[in-house]
């Protein structure tokens, strides 16, 4: 009988370990996610993602680099277990699949445009926007977990929502793209670094 | 009249069969076919994908999952996650889960239908069997198509084939364990190319 009582216990507790926050506490998250964003100018970072498919018995986990530039340059580089990596540059997606390189002009591309913002906005956290987003904020320990619902029905269609998961500094930790099947993508972001110099050579193809 | 004999002669060359055209030797059936490949339910089986088709390349995850006993999921994704489509095979039933609406092409999905159901199909009645370069040949159909499988005697090739010419190509390399690490799909009607490297570790 006292086991039952342990676990109802842990129970409150573990959803406790989530609560919503007052509108206060999300005001005061967003002031400082957006003047932490405002202030970067570079990003350098590790990154694991965990694609999970409900009939699998594990997530796919692929692992690389990614590398942020103020305003737009971006790079986003899997490693393991193969190579491959996106360049958004001058309004042009450059794609190296594993020494096969192609490109994609995303000036005329409006689908791509949105997608590298949302990549740049997702990164840094700053998603904050009523109009596209409907919003809900909790406390999750030190840390505080936004869920981000897209408003658009032709983006809604793909993405049900994201979760994004800032540490106490305001920073993105992890990213989670939950797809209305429920299937979803999880990226935890690692020895991230924010405002070292990075060498433009970075940024190429 | 010279010309004429040499133009029969070439046509009853080219409407040989294509296991005369290959030189195919009539052997005793000694068993059915056995695909091996994606038929363990324990398995998540992954692979890189690259497709070209018509001069255009992309690539992505391939991602297929025994999850019954007649029972296949074939999703494909973007490296980075998103789903490309979601097919499911239960029987002899094929069932599109989910496909993104600039591939919701019916052509495409026959041809990727078709293709996909050599992979998953595992068991399939020898309806005549042929030896060729020591390998042995097993004829069979599936949805009515003719279908040769060379085995050697792991399975290492699959020729799907109208009365006479070769249509595509599946090639099984780098096998240990049950699993092909590399898998290429060769279509020589039309111009696609699927090519297939297992990253499950």
């Amino acid at each position: 009988m006292p086991k039952i009582f342990y676990l109802l216990f842990f129970m409150v507790f573990a959803t406790q370990a989530q609560t919503k926050m007052s509108s206060t506490e999300a005001d005061a998250l967003k002031t400082k996610v957006k003047a932490l964003a405002s202030a970067t100018q570079t990003i350098s970072s590790d990154f694991i993602q965990y694609k999970h498919l409900d009939f699998l018995d594990n997530a796919i986990e692929t692992s690389g680099k990614l590398a942020f530039k103020s305003p737009n340059l971006l790079k986003w580089e899997y490693v393991k277990p193969f190579k491959y990596s996106v360049l958004f540059k001058d309004q042009t997606l450059f794609i190296n699949d594993e020494g096969n390189k192609s490109n994609v002009d995303i000036g005329s591309n409006k689908m791509f445009k949105q997608l590298n913002e949302l990549i740049i906005n997702s990164v840094k956290g700053d998603m904050f926007d009523e109009t596209e987003f409907r919003i809900e904020y909790f406390k999750k320990e030190a840390n505080s977990l936004v869920y981000f619902f897209p408003k658009e029905k032709k983006f809604s269609k793909y993405i049900e929502a994201f979760h994004i998961l800032f540490n106490e500094k305001g920073d993105v930790v992890e990213v989670k793209m939950i797809e209305p099947s429920q299937d979803y993508t999880k990226i935890v972001f690692t020895n991230k670094v924010l405002n070292q110099t990075i060498d433009n050579a970075v940024f190429t193809n | 009249m010279r010309y004429l004999l040499i133009s029969i002669c070439f046509l009853v060359v080219s409407c040989a069969s294509f296991p005369k055209k290959n030189n195919f030797q009539n052997t005793a059936i000694t068993g059915d076919i056995n695909n091996p490949y994606f038929s363990n339910t324990n398995k998540d089986y992954v692979y890189k994908a690259n497709i070209e088709v018509y001069n255009n390349s992309f690539g992505g995850l391939l991602i297929i999952k025994k999850t019954g006993e007649q029972k296949h999921r074939i999703v494909f994704t973007t490296e980075m996650g998103n789903k490309l489509f979601d097919f499911l095979f239960e029987k002899d039933n094929f069932k599109v889960n989910y496909i993104l609406e600039e591939l919701d092409r019916k052509i495409l999905i026959q041809v990727l239908k078709k293709d996909f159901q050599v992979l998953v199909t595992k068991n399939l009645k020898t309806q005549e069997a042929f030896t060729s370069n020591n390998q042995t040949v097993k004829k069979t159909t599936l949805a009515n198509k003719n279908y040769y499988y060379f085995e050697t005697p792991k399975l290492t090739k699959v020729i799907r084939a109208n009365s006479r010419k070769e249509k595509v190509r599946f090639l099984f390399t780098e096998i240990n364990d049950n699993i092909a690490e590399h898998i290429e799909i060769v279509h020589t009607n039309i111009k696609l190319k699927i090519n297939l490297k297992s990253i499950t570790e």
